[in-house]
Order: C-alpha cells, then sequence, then structure tokens
C-alpha cells in the first residue's frame, strides 16, 4: 500500500500517471447495490476484512455479536473507511443519539465465513488425485509466462505468441494501449510504459481491475467474477481444484484468468484447475509479491551510468530499452548505458523519474542490495531526477499587464508604486506598459 | 560517445599504419573494421565470410547481438569473464576469481572502465603487445582467456589474439657488456631475420654461427632493503582461492600454473640464441625488425653491464614500497633485466618513489626528465628522502639552478632544457655537451602524458639511455597520440586501480562534487548575444559563482582544510584572488615567488587558500591541500580533470574516521557551455568508479553577510568590468613554451575536437594530410 501512495505522490507532479488503486479504493468506486450484493459472498467478507485497518478490524470483531447498534464514539478516518465500504451504516439509537449499526448481510456472511455454516463458499477442491501433478516451480513459471505474453504485446516484440482479442479489448480500454491512427493496430501508450515499469502483483491487479470494468460488456457478472477472484486467493499453491459444478458464465472467466495465467488448466474442458501465485497475490499485494520480486534482482547499475542486466528475458531487455541505451547484448546479460537522450526519451514518452528509479531499485542485484543502502549509486539516482527536473524551468508568477499609459509620468509613478511595494514582476521602459503583480487582500 | 569517437580516431590511424607493416596491415584492418563495421571483428568476419556473409545482427533495441556467436558454458556462474567479439572484456568485480581474472587483464587488455561491480577491459594490439613483451604466450593468453570466460570464445578473438601475439616479443635487443645482441629463445625467428640482407649487413663477426647460450636467471631483484614481508606481498596469486563457492577446477589449475612460470622466471634455464649487432645501426635494425613485424623489445642487462660505472645508491631502510608499487616494478624488472615501459599510477599514489627505486635497482647513472623547475626540485627532494643519494650525487639542471654535472650519478631536469634550441649560457652548453657524451643507465620521464611525440624523439636523439621508464598517472590525450609511447618508450607496464588503492587508503578518499551556479539574468543576457570567445569570460565571472567559490572557501577555512583553486583563465583568477585577497600564481609568477607562496601554504597556518592557474595542473606536490575548488578550466579536458584530482589525492593522515578526507569542487555555471564541457571532463574519473555529486543549492550561502556580489548593483559593477575586459583577458592562460594555439582559443560547442580539449598545443602534431601520410614514427624509419 505503500507503493500506492507514493505513486499517488508522483502522481501529482506530472499530468498523467497511472492510479493504481487499492481494493479499498476499488470497492469504494463501485455503487452501494453492488457492494451490498458482494457482501452476500462470505469470502468477500472474509477478504474485506482482512483489507481493514487494524483498529477498523477491532471495531468490527467487537461488535459483531452485538445484535444492536453501538453509541457513536469520535469519528475518524477509520470509522469513514468502514462506513464508505457499507460494512456498518449510521443510525440512531432511543435518545438520538447517533450510533453505529453494522451492515446485515455483511454480518451474517462474515459470521458465517469465521463459524462455517451455510453453503460451502469456498472452490471445491479435487478429490481425486491428478495423475499429471503439477509442482508450484511449474505453476510460478507458467503463470509468468502468461503473464510476460501479455507484456510482450505491449511492447510490440514479435518473439512471443499473440494475446486474444479479448485482453487487446482490455489494454485499449484501460489505455494502456491505443489505436494507432495509421492502421488502427494497438500501440503503447503513456500510461502503458508506466505500467510496465509497476511489479508484477500491482500489473495484475491493475490489469484485473480493467477486465471486471469491462465485464458487463462480455456478460459476466461483476459480482461473481469478483467473488470468484477472492475464492481463488484463498486458495492454496499448488493444489487442484475442481472446476466442476461452475456456471458457464465462470467457466468463461476462468478462460480467461487461464490466458493471463492466473490459473493453470491442462485442457480446456479438463475440470480441473490449478490456481497459480498471480491469482494468490491478487489480495495481499504487498508481502509476498514484493519478496518475490527481491529474489530475482538482476540489475546491476554502476556510478559511471552504465547498466548491467543479468537477463536473457526479451521483456526485461526491453523494458530497460526504454529508458537506457543498449550496448551488448550476451547469451544471459545486457550491457546498456543511462544518458541523457535515453532519459529525456523515457521521461517524454510519460514515465517519471521516480518510476524510473523504483524499477531499477526493485530490480537491483543482490550484490547491491548487499552493498546498499543506499542499494542504487546515489548520483545516477540525481542525476536522473535532475534531468527530469530541467524539463521544469520555467516558473510562474501571476501578474497583470498595465499597458498604453499615456504619458511616461504616468508609467513611472505607477511603476514606482509597485516597486515600492514589492509587486513589480517586469517592466518596459520602451514600451511604456508594465505588468504588476496582482494583489489580493 | 566520445570515447568511441576517439577509438574511431584510433583506428582510423592505426588504419592509416598498415602501409609501413605488411602483415600488421591485417591486424590493423581487422581492428578497424571492429568499429566501423558495427563490431565485427576482423577474423570474425572472415569467419562470416565463410559462412555466407552474415553479419553480427543487432537486435530490436540497436545494442549489438551476440547471443547466436556465443555459447553459454554450464557453469558459467562460476567464471567471471564476457568477451564479445569486438575486443571488449566485462568483469565481474565479485567473483571468487576477480582477483586473477583481474591481474591477467590487466596485463592483456586496456582498461575503459573500473567502477564498482562490472569492470570493462579492452583488447588491442597494443594492449597484446605489452602482455607478450612482460612474457606471456599466445597459447596462455587465449586458453586462460577460454577459461575464464562464462561463453565460447569468438573465433576472431582469438585469430586476433594470435595475430597481435605470434610476432611480437619474440626477438629483444640486448646490451650486454657493452655489446649489442638480438636475441631470441626461438632461434627459428632469428634465422629468419638472418636472411634478411639488410639485417646481415648489419650483424657483426658475419661468418660466425649463432651464438647459443644457456643461461640461469637470476631472481628478479629485490626492492627495498630485502624485507620477508615483500615478497609475500609481490606474490598474492599464490594465495588459495578455494573459497565457498565453488570455482572451476581448470581455472584455479591453469592460474597456479600460470603462477609457476612466472615465478619459474626466477631461476629457469632458458636457452636463448643471439648474435651481435653493430651499435652505429641499432637504428637500422630497429627499423627493419618492425617492417618485419618482429619488433624489438629494448632490455638493458644492467647487472652485466662493466662499461658504465655503478653509482652508488640504494633506498634507505625506511622506504618502504606498497605492494602496487612493488608489483609495478616487478613487472619492469621481471626478467633479472630493466624493460623499458610506462607505469600508470594515480596521482599521489607514488609515483617518485618507484621512479626513485628503479634508479636504485640499476644503479646506473640515471636521468630524470620533468616538466616544470618546481617539480625539479621536488624529485630532488624525493631522492634524498627515499634514497641515500646526497646533494653531491644529485644534479639539477634548470635555468635557475645548474649544479655542477660532472661526477654526479643522477641528473635531474626539464623536458625543454633539454630540447631548447635557442642559445643557451656557457654553463648550459658545456653541460648539455657533457650530457650528450654519457650513456645513461634509466632515463625516467615524469608526467610522459603530456610531451608530444615529436619533442620526445628530440629527447631521445639527445640522450642516449639504456632503458626507459615513463611515469604518469592518465595515459591519456584527446588526441590519441598515446600510441606512440609504446614504440617509443615501450609497452604500458602496469596501471594501478583507483577504486582499490583508494579503499586500501593508499590515496584520499575524494568526495566530488559538481556545484551548479546559476547565471544571473544580467550576465545571462550578456553571454547569449555576445561573440563566443567573450562567453567564457562571462560564464566564469558569473557573480553566484564567484559566492559560491567564496561560500566553499570559507566553509573549509573554517573547517581547517587547505584550499587550491584553480582557474585557467588569468583575468578571472587575479580578479577572484585579489578580491578575496589570497595568494595566487600564475605563469608570470617567478621561481622564487612560487616557491615562497608555496611553502606558505605548507607551514603558515594564516595561509590556507591559494590560488593557481594551470601551472599547478600537474607535479606540484601539496600533500597538505585537501580541498580543491575549479572555477574554470580548459575545455573539456579529461586528463586536466584527473591530473588536478591527483592535487589532493595524496593519503591524509589521521583523517580515517570521517567517509571522506578530500574535496574536490567544480563550479560551473549553469545553462552554458561549462555544463557540456564539464560531463566530458569527468568521463575518465567516472570511468575509473568516482562519482560526481551534483549540488545545485549551497545551504546558508543568502544569509552570510560577508560575501560578496550580493546585491545587484555589486553585479553590474561587475559586469561592467567583466565587459571592458580586452580579448586577451578572455583567452585562457598560455604557458610560455607552449606554442601557439592553432586558431581561435574559443570554439563553438560544434567541433569535437575542441570540446574534448584536443586543441590545446601542448598535445598537438601538425597534422597536414593526415589522410595519406604515414605514420610519422614508421616514416622516419623508412626515409
Amino acid at each position: 500500500m505503500n507503493d500506492d501512495k507514493e505513486a499517488g505522490k508522483a502522481g501529482k507532479s506530472s499530468i498523467k500517471t497511472l492510479q493504481c488503486s487499492n481494493l479499498y479504493e476499488y470497492l469504494k468506486t463501485l455503487s452501494p447495490a453492488v457492494i451490498d450484493r458482494l457482501y452476500t459472498y462470505p469470502i468477500i467478507c472474509l477478504a474485506i476484512y482482512r483489507d481493514l485497518p487494524v483498529v477498523a478490524k477491532h471495531y468490527v470483531i467487537r461488535i459483531l455479536f452485538v445484535e444492536q447498534p453501538v453509541p457513536q464514539a469520535e469519528a475518524n478516518e477509520v470509522t469513514q473507511v468502514l462506513s464508505d465500504l457499507r460494512v456498518w451504516h449510521e443510525t440512531s439509537i432511543p435518545g438520538g443519539l447517533p450510533a453505529w449499526e453494522l451492515n446485515p448481510v455483511f454480518k451474517k456472511n462474515f459470521k458465517n465465513s469465521l463459524l462455517g455454516g451455510g453453503r460451502t463458499w469456498g472452490i471445491k477442491a479435487n478429490l481425486e488425485t491428478d495423475s499429471k501433478a503439477r509442482d508450484v516451480d511449474y505453476l510460478d513459471k507458467y503463470a509468468m509466462e502468461r503473464w510476460e505474453c501479455v507484456l510482450h504485446y505491449m511492447v510490440g516484440s514479435k518473439q512471443q505468441e499473440g494475446i486474444s482479442v479479448d485482453a487487446v479489448r482490455v489494454l485499449l480500454h484501460a489505455g494502456l494501449m491505443r489505436q494507432d491512427d495509421e492502421d488502427g493496430s494497438p500501440v503503447i501508450t503513456k500510461e502503458g510504459f508506466q505500467f510496465l515499469l509497476l511489479d508484477t502483483a500491482e500489473q495484475v491487479w491493475y490489469f484485473m481491475l480493467q477486465y471486471l470494468d469491462t465485464a458487463a460488456s462480455r456478460n459476466l457478472d461483476l459480482v461473481n467474477c469478483l467473488a470468484f477472484l477472492f475464492q481463488l486467493s484463498f486458495s492454496t499453491l499448488g493444489k487442484d481444484y475442481c472446476a466442476d459444478g461452475m456456471t458457464e458464465e465462470m467457466l468463461t472467466f476462468l478462460q480467461h484468468l487461464r490466458e493471463f495465467g492466473l490459473v493453470y488448466q491442462r485442457k480446456r474442458k479438463g475440470g480441473k484447475f490449478y490456481p497459480t501465485r498471480l491469482a494468490l497475490n491478487i489480495t495481499n499485494r504487498d508481502s509476498s509479491g514484493l519478496a518475490a520480486q527481491r529474489k530475482d534482482g538482476f540489475v546491476v547499475v554502476e556510478s559511471n551510468y552504465r547498466i548491467y542486466a543479468y537477463t536473457d528475458s526479451n521483456l526485461q531487455v526491453a523494458l530497460i530499452g526504454l529508458f537506457a541505451e543498449l550496448l551488448y547484448r550476451f547469451p544471459n546479460m545486457v550491457v546498456g548505458t543511462l544518458t541523457r537522450d535515453s532519459i529525456c526519451m523515457a521521461l517524454r514518452s510519460g514515465i517519471t523519474a521516480d518510476q524510473i528509479v523504483n524499477f531499477l531499485r526493485l530490480h537491483a542485484h543482490p550484490r547491491l542490495v548487499a552493498k546498499g543502502p543506499p542499494i542504487l549509486p546515489p548520483t545516477i539516482t540525481d542525476q536522473i531526477n535532475l534531468w527530469e527536473k530541467e524539463r521544469d524551468r520555467f516558473g510562474c508568477s501571476d501578474g497583470i499587464l498595465y499597458s498604453q499609459f499615456l504619458s511616461h509620468s504616468d508609467f513611472s509613478i505607477l511603476r514606482d508604486f509597485a516597486q515600492e511595494h514589492g509587486l513589480l514582476v517586469w517592466q518596459n521602459d520602451q514600451k511604456k506598459n508594465h505588468g504588476r503583480q496582482f494583489w489580493w487582500l | 560517445m566520445g570515447g568511441s569517437k576517439r577509438e574511431e580516431k584510433a583506428k582510423g590511424k592505426r588504419g592509416r599504419k598498415k602501409k609501413v607493416k605488411e602483415e600488421e596491415e591485417e591486424i590493423y584492418e581487422d581492428n578497424f573494421d571492429v568499429d566501423e563495421e558495427e563490431g565485427v571483428p576482423g577474423a570474425a568476419k572472415k569467419n562470416a565470410e565463410n559462412a555466407g556473409g552474415a553479419t553480427v545482427l543487432e537486435d530490436e533495441f540497436g545494442a549489438k547481438d551476440y547471443r547466436k556467436v556465443l555459447e553459454m558454458k554450464p557453469d558459467h556462474v562460476n567464471r567471471p569473464l564476457w568477451v564479445a567479439p569486438n575486443g571488449h572484456i566485462f568483469l565481474e568485480s565479485f567473483s571468487p576469481v576477480y582477483k586473477h581474472a583481474h591481474d591477467f587483464l590487466i596485463a592483456i587488455s586496456e582498461p575503459v572502465c573500473r567502477p564498482e561491480h562490472i569492470h570493462e577491459y579492452k583488447l588491442t594490439a597494443y594492449s597484446l603487445y605489452a602482455a607478450v613483451s612482460v612474457g606471456l604466450e599466445t597459447d596462455d593468453i587465449i586458453e586462460y582467456l577460454r577459461r575464464l570466460s562464462k561463453t565460447s570464445i569468438p573465433d576472431g578473438i582469438v585469430e586476433f589474439i594470435k595475430l597481435c601475439t605470434l610476432s611480437y616479443g619474440k626477438v629483444k635487443l640486448v646490451l650486454k657488456h657493452n655489446k649489442y645482441f638480438i636475441e631470441s629463445p626461438f632461434p627459428e625467428v632469428l634465422q629468419k631475420l638472418l636472411k634478411d640482407p639488410v639485417i646481415q649487413e648489419c650483424r657483426l663477426r658475419r661468418d660466425a654461427d649463432m651464438i647459443t647460450q644457456v643461461e640461469t636467471k637470476k631472481a628478479a631483484p629485490q626492492f627495498g632493503a630485502g624485507k620477508p614481508g615483500t615478497e609475500s606481498a609481490a606474490a598474492p596469486a599464490a594465495e588459495p582461492v578455494q573459497e565457498v563457492v565453488p570455482v572451476p577446477d581448470d581455472i584455479t589449475d591453469f592460474y597456479s600454473k600460470l603462477d609457476k612460470a612466472d615465478e619459474d622466471d626466477d631461476e629457469q634455464q632458458t636457452s636463448t640464441v643471439s648474435f651481435e649487432v653493430d651499435q652505429e645501426k641499432i637504428e637500422v635494425i630497429q627499423k627493419r625488425c618492425i617492417e618485419l613485424e618482429h619488433p624489438l623489445l629494448a632490455e638493458y642487462d644492467f647487472r652485466n653491464d662493466t662499461v658504465n660505472p655503478d653509482i652508488n645508491v640504494d633506498l634507505k631502510p625506511s622506504a618502504v614500497l606498497r605492494p602496487y608499487q612493488e608489483k609495478s616494478l616487478r613487472k619492469m624488472f621481471g626478467n633479472g633485466r630493466a624493460r623499458s615501459g610506462v607505469i600508470v599510477l594515480p596521482c599521489g599514489a607514488g609515483k617518485s618513489l618507484v621512479g626513485v627505486t628503479a634508479c636504485c635497482t640499476v644503479r646506473k647513472r640515471a636521468i630524470v626528465l620533468c616538466n616544470s623547475g618546481v617539480s625539479v626540485e621536488q624529485w630532488k627532494q624525493q631522492f634524498k628522502m627515499w634514497s641515500t643519494a646526497d646533494d653531491s650525487m644529485i644534479c639539477r639542471f634548470t635555468s635557475e639552478a645548474k649544479d655542477k654535472p660532472m661526477g654526479c650519478g643522477v641528473l635531474i631536469t626539464t623536458y625543454s632544457m633539454i630540447t631548447h634550441s635557442q642559445k643557451r649560457s656557457w654553463e648550459a652548453e658545456q653541460t648539455m655537451k657533457w650530457l650528450q657524451t654519457q650513456e645513461w643507465g634509466i632515463m625516467v620521464l615524469d608526467e610522459v602524458h603530456t610531451i608530444p611525440a615529436k619533442m620526445f624523439r628530440r629527447v631521445l636523439t639527445i640522450v642516449q639511455s639504456h632503458c626507459k621508464l615513463g611515469l604518469t598517472a592518465t595515459l591519456l590525450r584527446e588526441d590519441d597520440k598515446i600510441a606512440d609511447l609504446n614504440f617509443l618508450i615501450g609497452p604500458k607496464l602496469y596501471e594501478a586501480n583507483w577504486l582499490e588503492l583508494q579503499s586500501k587508503n593508499y590515496i584520499a578518499k575524494v568526495q566530488c562534487a559538481e556545484v551548479w551556479c546559476p547565471m544571473t539574468a544580467d550576465f545571462y543576457r550578456e553571454y547569449l548575444h555576445c561573440k563566443t570567445c567573450r562567453k567564457l569570460l562571462l560564464y566564469v565571472m558569473n557573480p553566484n559563482k564567484f559566492r559560491a567559490a567564496q561560500f566553499l572557501i570559507k566553509y573549509h577555512e573554517r573547517r581547517g582544510d587547505k584550499t587550491i583553486v584553480f582557474s585557467d583563465n588569468v583575468f578571472a583568477l587575479k580578479h577572484y584572488a585579489i578580491k578575496m585577497n589570497k595568494p595566487y600564481i600564475y605563469g608570470p609568477t617567478s621561481q622564487s615567488e612560487r616557491i615562497q607562496i608555496l611553502q606558505n601554504f605548507k607551514f603558515n597556518p594564516k595561509v590556507n587558500t591559494i590560488f593557481v592557474s594551470k601551472v599547478a595542473d600537474t607535479s606540484f606536490d601539496l600533500p597538505e591541500a585537501n580541498v580543491l575548488i575549479q572555477i574554470s578550466s580548459q575545455g573539456g579536458s579529461r586528463r586536466q580533470e584527473a591530473q588536478r584530482l591527483g592535487r589532493i589525492l595524496r593519503a591524509k593522515k589521521g583523517a580515517v574516521a570521517e567517509e571522506y578526507n578530500a574535496f574536490f569542487y567544480t563550479l560551473v555555471s549553469q545553462d552554458t557551455l561549462e555544463m557540456a564541457y564539464s560531463r566530458k571532463r569527468q568521463r575518465f574519473l567516472v570511468n575509473q568508479g568516482y562519482s560526481y555529486k551534483v549540488v545545485t543549492k549551497l545551504a546558508g550561502i543568502e544569509n552570510d553577510p560577508d560575501i560578496f556580489y550580493k546585491s545587484r548593483e555589486e553585479q553590474a559593477l561587475l559586469l561592467q568590468q567583466v565587459l571592458a575586459a580586452s580579448d586577451m583577458d578572455a583567452d585562457e592562460e598560455r604557458i610560455p613554451g607552449e606554442g601557439n594555439r592553432p586558431g581561435g582559443v574559443k570554439r563553438t560547442a560544434g567541433n569535437i575536437g575542441s570540446m574534448s580539449g584536443a586543441d590545446d598545443a601542448v598535445y598537438m602534431e601538425y597534422k597536414r594530410n593526415l589522410s595519406h601520410i604515414k605514420h610519422p614514427l614508421f616514416k622516419k624509419f623508412r626515409a
């Protein structure tokens, strides 16, 4: 969540930055009716509960079994969160005092999720053992492969197999790609570049949100899909689950997830599937996601602006190629150099200096991490920031232009007045007009 | 980017050289291709031709794609190198076998950049020549490279190494018992040479057979007082390498083999064949051998030289050599004889001690050449400090101090003294005559990068010496004439890694900072409208720069630091110094005044800051100084930057506690030409692993009431002065004796040459008709 905040901060400095909202922010955008429907799923109640701030969790658990409204104490951010999520709503107790009362639907289903009861809410585990079981490593590899297909498609590299029309539609919808003016083929946008620099878990989350936005258009029910996603996130990695008894709608959804690598299914009609790490990380993006990234840092940044990337992945190379000039490619390593031109090119395409630095830091080679902090040579990060600042050298100050004075004395009286009060911004004797800062009381 | 330009130039020159050496032609041709044709190395190109004309691929990002050419080894994780088909080598500094690989690469290739984690080297014909001359053999080079590499070695590289090494280093010119011999361990090579009519001419006793001799090589000389400690320091390779990380056996095996070969040098029985040649015709032979692509390596068997008297100097017991000094000297005296060559050590890392030790090892008459009167004095002091030589043995020969030369052991003089072509005083005339008749044992050339080849050749025709040792901190010249040194003096014997010396506290830890001073509006307006030659003065005299300089000086004086302020522009130098009331030294300052100011700076606690012009760039030894502020500099010269940094590199005593114990500030006026220059200048140091911190704001500068030029009126006054200054003032300082610069001095940014500082007269060769002229060195031989 910290990352989100940082990204939000960076967002303010530039005009268009990718907004990757967290679960709470996302839910806030949904209509109350949808939220209420979501709460009919115990699994979602549990997932939302997990995502609450600690204090809010206390509130909820303390009043979960209280069958009447509780008087309101002070209102603060936490209570606001709970109201926003419609976990509770305001009411009044006899005597007219304001009070909180848990959303009855939420209450019922949350109890169910904690205590059991009701109909089963998880996805069904497969009872027979799979003759061709897949281990975790295989699943991780598969998931990354599938996911990188999408990313590859975005950077337009030719080596990989394409992605489905549906996925392309999501990318277009999300504004990560746009139709080219000439031939209508999708090309990557500024937001797309920023998207590529996010870490994988954030990418998946962002992508899925965009996907869900378009759910209605493909006759999928948003609530069902969300519920299924959350079910997936509570499943166990390396275990196979049974797709029998799922509705047609959900099976379509499952196929989509399969394409992006969130689940693995050997055969389309196999009836069995394995959730992958991508799906598991979808609700808890902060902890395990990052840890997984740390492990395979591969970029060495030197104080002489050289970048050495231990990678054979075209995608990683393409990403580095976004802001560095590549010199050599060895079978397992790429040599590049950061130049003013290459960075400025990246900045022009809408990537911010912070994003570049974050990317480098996130993927820093274990050597750099061991040496650090700071992980990256400070001169490099400074310089990248300075290059960004270079693009923003003009300062503006408000002013009013007074012109067409009748005589020079009028001009000088006004000018002297402005000067005395320190309001003069600019003056020009020859043209007899001068600007004066506007004065607000 | 400038680097590649330079390389191209180099290639261009080598390309030209092909007319001289028939078979060498191929090498140069190859090399030419490396850069001109997007990294198709010569031999790889040949391969490609066989295979059907494929060229090196470029991937979609414009990088050279070697993935198809190179094959990963299964245990690549444990091997430290990548070798690119265009001769660039990348080395992981964190590899367990780093030490071996590093020693090896330093011997066979040129370091390109050596920051913290991954180093880049480049194989060149010269570096391979150097490798051969210190005793590495073709097969060993290839084999070891193969073993260290993560991938297969491109065939082109193998071929390149063979081409460059097979013919080099096979034949030596040895002076023994005052007779010149051509010597080689390979009889067939000598046979080949002897078939050449020109060489036959030069041979003495034409009817005799070749002298075959089995000699037991003596142990390499011990340096210093033969302390037991030195031996272990000198053989760092012998350390056990088996660490937690498994090292492929073949690497360690092979390394120990190479290592043994090295040690074997000490008592190995080698059989060599030789024939005696006529002393008169040495030059003819040298020229002919280059034509036959067997360049002669000059070695001096000083122990068997009975004709020249020994001089009685030794190192004092107190002189302790540091491991890298010892290592560099071992390269020079590796086989019990003295090789000629260049040793590259950072400023302040003790080059003088290396020079003194070399002289004491040879123990024959020694001549030391340096480039200013002040450094002559400093060399004398160095000799007195480290060796047993006293005043009677050391003779200075400068325009101001002429000691009696007769009977002295060590003569210290300047390049310009020797090459002076106008009339001399009678006394100097006598000394010169004496000097010319002497046979010198060793010639030490200080700051060898500064002398143009032309001047150097003149020195060589005047002074006869058996072996030559070049010392420098930066084997860099913007015009790339540095390659000549390989044949004029000898190969580069050793080059130290700055960062390593720094981490071991042999040199100071320097914080480099670039302070950005915004131009004031008035100055910038003038800057945009004035002539180019005036711009320099405007950005140097930028009031904000003055204020920054004053602020930094005050700050460091309060800390008790000793500060040197550099300005190439004399107008600025005087203005700054006079305004701040500090002493200054520039070209016209007399020798005695200079020494007085320097003495005051050293010992007077009240004089903590001095202003100097570029006369102090090299050889002003100021061990006390630990802060350097640069307010104006000579274009984009990387060498000057490195030399200036060197002024404060000498390790500081008792300052280990701090992270940095020296400070190097460059003040640049924002949005002016200076920014571009500054970036160019920093390239060399950045490649050595230094990093520049950009300072955009000095905290507290606004509130300090004592700093000048705060008000707009004062600034306007300054602008008036600047505009009133004559064009002469706007120029950079000219040092007498440097000659005239070609063309105008401040050039537009469009000229690459001037951006890189290449047009400074010091480095200028007179290049006319560059496209078809022969390489001057070989032209001379062929004429």
